[in-house]
This record gives structure tokens, C-alpha cells and sequence, in this order.
């Protein structure tokens, strides 16, 4: 009893005291640093790093390349003398080609720490799962090659396209339905393009249309898309049209797409994505309406049937802090990113 | 053909007969025994495969069972968002062994669907008739299916989670694996018809080697038709199957399908076969031992009258003592010794009528020699009185009377002596010295001979000769006294004069001599006792001129007939061979 009330003990309580504090201070303070695991199912073949697009060129802002292996993986470490300072982050180490379904199980194993989220993984991530979402950036268009010259096959596959259907279940609400080039956050006016299907006037277009050259073949290389695809070709089929889904866009009467929005801005945009999608080269508009006439006018025809804007998503393992590593448009920002916990 | 050959022919028939009725007999009722038996070893594949169907369609209820009582069927039930089950169907049906599985809302929605992933958020609205799908069981349905129509058996469950529920619709196609998964006895195969086109349609038969099915398109129009259980046997040979068609029928009665359950016949043809060749081969050695038997059973019976025969032939041939050896007591035997009887009574009858016939001729050669001794002694009796009387009475006249008395007798003692000369001739008839005689120049040298005869008889002669006529064994001298003695007696026939025909003609090997008259002719009883010894119609001669030609012609083997009629002359026609 003595001992407890004696000036030593007090001292030695204070000190145990502050000790303990010090080391609860330590234990909550951001740990900037660490190499950020990135797995990507794009494959690079090239001899160097890529320099322009969309992801891995990104990092050119804050990174310098330190290890490329084409086609397998690459490693990227801080730059010292970034215009914008030093990134948080030490290294950002990408493996490439990896198969969106084996990207879900390491980040549900804790191998990486960032992962590309297609659509089927996205239904089987866990409750609470921390993700980066970018804007519907991703445009999925219906592209008819010259060789389908009615143009009533074309609009009747257009209005017999259920895109809510497909956006509800098989995209599980991902993005927006659209039936504009351009997104409706991009452009404003993207809802004055009609989306809904009417497989009653779809069935009246098709029953001007000879029985021989109703049968159309819809390619699709991305095994992603192919159930959006499958579910098109039932539509079409109600409509009267026998719409047979191939695996090679190459030689097929009809191709799914998906097109990237490259720019914020949207004159620019959408000459991009018509450029991309084989449309001709729109007139420059200075106003939104001139804009949506321009758009209009490029889609008539329905030589293009846009579907839908889909967004980037990338599931974030919980160790990542930081703000979201992605812009909008889906622009890889990692500079402002640090990883705690070490090594995944 | 002889009464042996006959017989055994007949018995031959008969065995040969009884044989095949009764072969066929045996085949035809072995053949329906083994009938029977494979159509109750059909009966029985049959219902072995109908319990292994029944038993796949317990199986898809239990897996949907399964599925609508798990816990994943309640959370889909219960969810009020369905979108992220749309898959999930394809991973339930994998998990439990299903080719077919949709999930479908309490408003008929479908949620998920294995085999049309696509089709989620379409109607389903068979599923929302009023219908107690629990106890229904498996049944079939017309699926739709995104390449084509199929025929598929399924079973509905029901997930109920409060006031809302959830249809579990699952099964299998009736297609090419189905049927592979079916455990069949050897010798048997499955077909499967869907009934997916209004006609018949080839591509919707599936099954396993089609290459050599026979047609059956018949068969299933028939079952199309009826909507019935429908049997029969098609192909030929060992190739031939028994085919049952069964209707599929939907859970509305409609026809889905007809399943052809074929059993080969190749067994049941085999030992047909089997059956057949040794039935044949059993008929044939049958019949060769009936045939054997036969051969000696017609010898048993017909050698007695083969020995019958032979000794009728030799009575026929002139031995009359011929006899037959008879032991049996039976119909044979009896006749037999009615034979041998008969025989004794021929030759006794033979010998009564040679005895009496020898009487005969004696009488008649006596009352000839009477007759023809009679008519020289009455002169001489008459010649002998006068000279007896010249000398009594006319001394001078006696010795007038003594010289033409004595000229008398000495002529009535000539001819005397030459009715004694042709007896003797007759009696002493020698045996023919057999050589080659041309009948043509034994002709010719005849009639030369009769011309001055036949001159002074106005009888005109005419040889009719064959020119292919050979020469002919005979006896030369006694040939030219038958022909001598037919001229003469055809110039007796024409006391008028006519026209006397010698014809010669070639037999084979042999002669035919024909001499004709244009006579009186003759009536047949004196055509019947022509050629009687001292038989005659004139009233002049012995009757012993035709008696030594038919002797003659005897003596030579040959044959002498005759053909008359009154006032038609006549011709006698000798053959010689």
C-alpha cells in the first residue's frame, strides 16, 4: 500500500501514462507512402509504356517507369520532381491481362488493390465495398456495317431494343440508358433522345421488310458484352427480326461497340466518338442546340443506335486512403493516394 | 411305269406330304411359342424403360424441389429487387444436374432462365394457370429455346416466402443426351420424334444410328393420327425391330412427341432360322427314310405280283404250266393260288381241248378220206359190176368192156394214189432252211410261172413291189409254195376272171406279202375257219392248201391274216419279220 502512494509510483504512472498516449498518436497517423497494387485487364504489347489514352498514361503526371515487361507488368515509382509535388505514393506496380473475373477474387483476397469491376462482378462484390466510379464515360452503341443498306431494319432494331431491361438487370443499373452520343451530363440534352422501345411499330417495320434479308448477325468480341448482345437479338427477335449473335465483329452485319468519351468538352467529344464510331466528321457547334442538331442529324439513318453510358468502376481494397483515385472522365489521379498496412 | 414305281411314287407323295404338315406343323407352333416369348420380353423392355423414364421424371421433381426449398429460392422470393438473380438460375441447374431451369416471379415474370439468360423479364404465363403444379409431377412441355423448339420434361416447384412466391420450372430436353443417359438393355434402342411441325418432319427424329432405320415415318403419322400406343415390326431379316410408339403428351394433352422404343428381332430371327434349318433338315432325312422305307415296303408288296406277272407273261408266252410260290394268307397269297389254280385248270382244259380237237381232226380226216375215197371206189365198184356182168351176160362184149373197165380203174386208182400223195405231203411237212430271200424276184418268178394259168383264167396279174424291200430269212422253196398256193387260190376265188394284186412292203426288218383278189369274198365264220386242215369252200381240193400256208408261215415266226367281205374280194396278208 505504501508503495502504491509513494512519489516513485506516481512518477512511474505518469510516465507509463504518457507513453501510452504517444503510441495511440502514432497508431492513427497517416503512413504516406507505399506501392499501390494495380491489376487491369488491358494488355500492352508494346515495347514502351503507352503514352496516350486513358489509365497508365495518366501516371506520367507524377510517375516515372521503373520496370516494364510488355504485357505482363509494370512498375512505376514517384517522381521526385513532379510539377504538381510528390506523389504520396512510393510505387504503383500494374499487372496487366488480368481476366476481370480473377481481378474480383485478388481484391476479395486482398492481392491487390485496385481492380477493374466489369458487370458480372459487380453483382458479387460484398455489402459495403469501397469503389471509384467515374461518369458514364463508356458510350455501348449498336454500329451497322454499309452491307445492311434498309434502313427500316435498322430503326426497327432500334425500337426493339428493351434498354431498360438491359440497364436494370444485366448492367445493374450501371450508368444511364441513352440514346444519344453523347452523355447526358456531358451534353444536357441527351434525354430528348427517345429510349424507350416500341416492338409494336419495330414489328410493323419489319413486315415491309422481304423475309429473306430480316436475318442479320450481331458481332461481339467482348464475352462481357455478349449477354447484352444475346438479350438484343430476343428483342429483335419479337420484332420479327432473327438477329444471330457471333463472336468476330469482322464480316458481321452489325457490331456492339463500347467508345470512349475523350473529352469534357462536347463539340469535341462528339466529334471523337463519331470518329470512332466510322460516323461523318460533325460541323463544329458553338451552342447546345446547335450541338443536339448536329448529334440529331447523326444518328439519322440509325446507322449508330446508342444504348447506353456506362462509367469506369474500380474496386478499392479499404487500405487505400486517400481521395478517389479516379477523375469523371475515368483518369487515373494516384498521386494523391497512400497505401497503409505494407504490402497486400 | 410299273406298279412298283407306281407305288413307290405314291408312298413317296405321301411321305413327303406328311413330312412338310408336319415340319410345318412343329416350325409354325415353335415360331408362336418364341413369338410369345419376345413380345413378353419386349412387353417387358418396354416397361422397364417406361419405369426409368418415370423414374428421370422423379428425379427433375426432386431437383426442383430442391431448388424452390433452398434457402437462395426463398431470398429471390422475398427480394424485391430481382435484377441481380438474373443468373442465378444457370448456377442452380448446374448444381443440381439440370439441362432446363427458370425462375420465375408470382406475376409470371421470369427472373432467371438457365437456357435463355436472355429471356429474363419475359412473361411466362402457363405458369400462372390455375394448377396444382406440386402434385402434378414431371410432364412435358414444348420449350422455346434461342436455337429452336424443343421438347423438354419438367416439374414445377413453388418457393413461398409469405404472400409472395417463387416458380421454380425445371427439367431436361428430350433430346440426344437424354436419351443417351437412358439405361438400355442390349438389343434395344430409343428413339425420340418431336412433334414440333405440322408434317413429318426427319431432322425431328433423334436417336442414335438413323442411318439404318428403317421408315418409320408410317409409324408415327399413325400414332399423330390415333394419339395412341402403337406397335409393329419393321426391316426385314435380322435387321427387323419391333417398334412401340408411344404419344408424349403435354400437361394439356397435346401431342409433344412420340418416343419409338425399338427392339431388335435379331435374336428371335436367328433362332427362326436355326429352327427352320433343322426342321428342314429333320423333313429331309424323314423323307429319305420314308422314301427308303417306302422303296422297301413297295418291293415286299409287289414282288408276289411281280411273280404274278412274270407268270401270266409266261402263259401269255405259251407256258401254261407256270406256277407261283404263294406263303402268304393274305389277298396276295389267295391270288396267287387262284393263279396257280388257274393255271392247272388252262392246262387241263389245254389238254381236254387238244384231246378233243385231236378227236376232231380225226373225224374230219376221216370223213375226208371217206369222202375223197368214196367218190374213186364208186366207179371202181360200178366198173368192177359191169365187167362182172359183161362176162355173165355178154361173153363177147367182155373184153371191150374188160379194156375200158381196166382204163377206169387204173385212173380211179391214180387218183387214189395222189389223195393218198397230198395226205402224205401235209403229214410230213419239214422244218423251213432258214436264208436271204428277195420277196420282189420271188414274186416275179411265181406269177411267170402262173401266166398260162392265169391266161386261161382271165385273170389279169399285177405286182405291186417295194423297191426299199431287203432280203428276208426264209425258206425259199416253202415261201414260193405259200405264194403258189394264195395264186391258186385266188384264180379258184375268179371263175370269172379279175384282177390277182401281189404286193411286197418293207417292214423294219422284215416283209410284208399281200395277195389280193377281186372274188366273191368271204363271210367272217368262213373267214374264221379259213386256215382249219381240210377246211374248204370249194368244191373241188382237201381244204389243206391255206391249213400248209399258215403252217408255213408259222414254221417262220410270221403272221397270216385275212380281210374279206361278200362281193369285195379278199386279201391275205402275210408278215414276216
Amino acid at each position: 500500500m505504501r508503495l502504491m502512494s509513494s512519489p516513485w509510483f506516481a512518477a512511474c504512472s505518469l510516465g507509463l501514462a504518457a507513453l501510452a498516449a504517444a503510441t495511440a498518436a502514432a497508431a492513427t497517423r497517416p503512413h504516406y507512402g507505399g506501392t499501390l497494387h494495380v491489376e487491369i485487364r488491358q494488355s500492352f504489347e508494346t515495347p514502351d509504356p503507352p503514352t496516350t489514352g486513358y489509365g497508365m498514361p495518366d501516371l506520367a503526371r507524377a510517375f516515372v517507369i521503373t520496370r516494364w515487361e510488355a504485357g505482363r507488368r509494370a512498375v512505376y515509382a514517384a517522381d521526385e520532381n513532379a510539377p504538381g509535388g510528390r506523389a504520396f505514393l512510393d510505387a504503383v506496380e500494374i499487372e496487366m491481362a488480368r481476366p476481370l473475373r480473377d481481378q474480383s477474387i485478388d481484391l476479395e483476397l486482398g492481392k491487390t488493390d485496385v481492380a477493374e469491376l466489369g458487370l458480372g462482378e459487380l453483382r458479387r462484390q460484398p455489402a459495403g465495398r469501397k469503389v471509384w466510379p467515374s461518369a458514364p464515360v463508356r458510350l455501348v452503341a449498336l454500329v451497322f456495317s454499309p452491307r445492311v443498306e434498309d434502313a427500316r431494319i435498322r430503326e426497327a432494331l432500334a425500337l426493339a431494343v428493351d434498354r431498360a431491361a438491359i440497364h436494370n438487370v444485366l448492367l445493374q443499373r450501371q450508368g444511364e440508358v441513352s440514346a444519344a452520343l453523347l452523355p447526358q451530363w456531358l451534353s444536357g440534352y441527351a434525354f430528348l433522345f427517345p429510349v424507350a422501345a416500341d416492338a409494336a411499330k419495330a414489328r410493323t417495320l419489319v413486315a415491309g421488310i422481304p423475309a429473306g434479308v430480316r436475318a442479320i448477325s450481331l458481332g461481339v468480341e467482348d464475352a462481357a458484352a455478349r449477354p447484352i448482345a444475346e438479350r438484343i437479338a430476343l428483342n429483335a427477335r419479337d420484332a420479327g427480326l432473327a438477329v444471330s449473335v457471333v463472336p468476330r465483329a469482322a464480316g458481321a452485319d452489325a457490331r456492339l461497340v463500347e467508345v470512349r468519351i475523350g473529352s469534357m468538352d462536347p463539340a469535341l467529344a462528339l466529334a471523337s466518338t463519331a470518329a470512332s464510331l466510322g460516323l461523318p466528321e460533325p460541323p463544329r457547334a458553338d451552342s447546345p442546340e446547335a450541338l443536339y442538331a448536329v448529334e440529331r442529324a447523326l444518328l439519322e439513318g440509325f446507322r449508330v443506335i446508342p444504348l447506353f453510358h456506362l462509367p469506369d468502376v474500380y474496386g478499392v481494397n479499404p487500405r487505400v486512403k486517400g481521395r478517389p483515385g479516379i477523375t469523371p472522365l475515368g483518369e487515373w489521379r494516384f498521386e494523391n493516394l497512400w497505401v497503409e498496412g505494407g504490402p497486400p | 411305269m410299273t406298279f412298283r414305281t407306281r407305288l413307290l411314287l405314291i408312298f413317296t407323295v405321301a411321305v413327303v406330304a406328311s413330312v412338310a404338315l408336319v415340319e410345318w406343323l412343329v416350325t409354325d407352333s415353335t415360331r408362336q411359342a418364341f413369338e410369345r416369348m419376345e413380345t413378353q420380353r419386349v412387353n417387358g423392355l418396354v416397361a422397364q424403360f417406361r419405369k426409368e423414364f418415370a423414374q428421370r421424371g422423379q428425379e427433375i421433381v426432386r431437383a426442383v424441389n430442391g431448388i424452390a426449398a433452398s434457402e437462395a429460392a426463398v431470398n429471390i422470393a422475398i427480394s424485391a429487387d430481382y435484377s441481380p438473380y438474373y443468373n442465378e438460375a444457370a448456377s442452380l441447374a448446374a448444381a443440381h444436374g439440370l439441362g432446363l431451369l427458370e425462375l420465375v416471379a408470382g406475376d409470371g415474370t421470369i427472373v432467371s432462365s438457365a437456357q435463355w439468360p436472355a429471356r429474363f423479364g419475359y412473361q411466362e404465363e402457363w405458369l400462372r394457370e390455375p394448377a396444382d403444379w406440386e402434385s402434378r409431377g414431371a410432364f412435358l412441355r414444348r420449350e422455346e429455346l434461342p436455337d429452336g423448339v424443343t421438347v423438354s420434361l419438367v416439374a414445377v416447384g413453388t418457393a413461398r416466402a409469405g404472400d409472395r412466391k417463387l416458380y421454380v420450372a425445371g427439367g431436361q430436353q428430350l433430346g440426344r443426351e437424354f436419351l443417351s443417359t437412358l439405361v438400355l438393355p442390349a438389343g434395344m434402342r430409343v428413339l425420340l420424334y418431336r412433334n414440333l411441325e405440322k408434317e413429318f418432319a426427319p431432322t425431328e427424329l433423334l436417336g442414335g444410328q438413323l442411318e439404318d432405320l428403317p421408315n418409320v415415318q408410317p409409324l408415327i403419322e399413325q400414332v399423330q393420327k390415333q394419339k395412341r400406343e402403337v406397335s409393329r415390326t419393321l426391316g426385314e431379316g435380322t435387321k427387323a425391330e419391333t417398334f412401340h410408339a408411344l404419344p408424349l403428351k403435354g400437361y394439356q394433352e397435346d401431342l409433344l412427341g412420340v418416343l419409338l422404343i425399338a427392339s431388335s428381332r435379331r435374336d428371335l430371327v436367328e433362332i427362326e432360322s436355326v429352327l427352320r434349318r433343322t426342321g428342314m433338315g429333320v423333313a429331309a432325312a424323314g423323307i429319305l427314310l420314308g422314301i427308303a422305307l417306302s422303296w422297301w415296303a413297295t418291293a415286299r408288296v409287289t414282288r408276289p405280283v411281280q411273280r404274278l406277272a412274270e407268270s401270266a407273261a409266261r402263259v401269255a408266252a405259251g407256258d401254261w404250266g407256270a406256277t407261283v410260290e404263294s406263303s402268304s394268307a393274305d389277298e396276295i397269297g389267295q391270288l396267287a393260288r387262284a393263279f396257280n389254280r388257274m393255271t392247272h385248270e388252262l392246262v387241263a382244259q389245254r389238254e381236254r381241248l387238244v384231246q378233243a380237237e385231236r378227236v376232231a381232226a380225226w373225224r374230219e380226216l376221216a370223213r375226208r378220206l371217206a369222202h375223197e375215197l368214196k367218190n374213186p371206189l364208186f366207179p371202181l365198184q360200178i366198173t368192177v359190176e359191169n365187167m362182172q356182168r359183161a362176162r355173165e351176160r355178154h361173153p363177147e362184149q367182155f373184153d371191150e368192156v374188160f379194156r375200158e373197165g381196166a382204163a377206169t380203174l387204173l385212173a380211179e386208182l391214180a387218183n387214189l394214189k395222189q389223195i393218198v400223195a397230198r395226205f402224205s405231203d401235209f403229214a410230213r411237212m419239214p422244218a423251213p432252211e432258214m436264208q436271204p430271200v428277195s420277196f420282189n424276184e420271188l414274186v416275179s418268178d411265181t406269177l411267170k410261172l402262173f401266166e398260162p394259168q392265169l391266161a386261161q383264167a382271165r385273170v389279169r396279174a399285177n405286182a405291186e413291189l417295194d423297191p426299199r424291200l431287203c432280203p428276208v430269212q426264209a425258206d425259199p422253196e416253202q415261201m414260193t409254195r405259200v405264194l403258189r398256193n394264195l395264186i391258186l387260190n385266188a384264180i379258184d376265188a375268179m371263175p370269172e376272171g379279175g384282177t390277182l394284186t401281189v404286193r411286197t412292203m418293207a417292214l423294219e426288218g422284215g416283209v410284208r406279202l399281200e395277195v389280193s383278189d377281186t372274188g366273191q369274198g368271204l363271210t367272217p365264220e368262213e373267214c374264221g375257219r379259213l386256215f382249219t386242215p381240210y377246211y374248204t369252200t370249194k368244191t373241188h381240193g382237201t381244204g389243206l392248201g391255206l391249213a400248209i400256208v399258215q403252217s408255213v408261215v408259222s414254221d417262220h415266226h410270221g403272221r397270216i391274216s385275212v380281210e374279206s367281205a361278200p362281193g369285195k374280194g379278199a386279201t391275205f396278208r402275210i408278215e414276216l419279220a
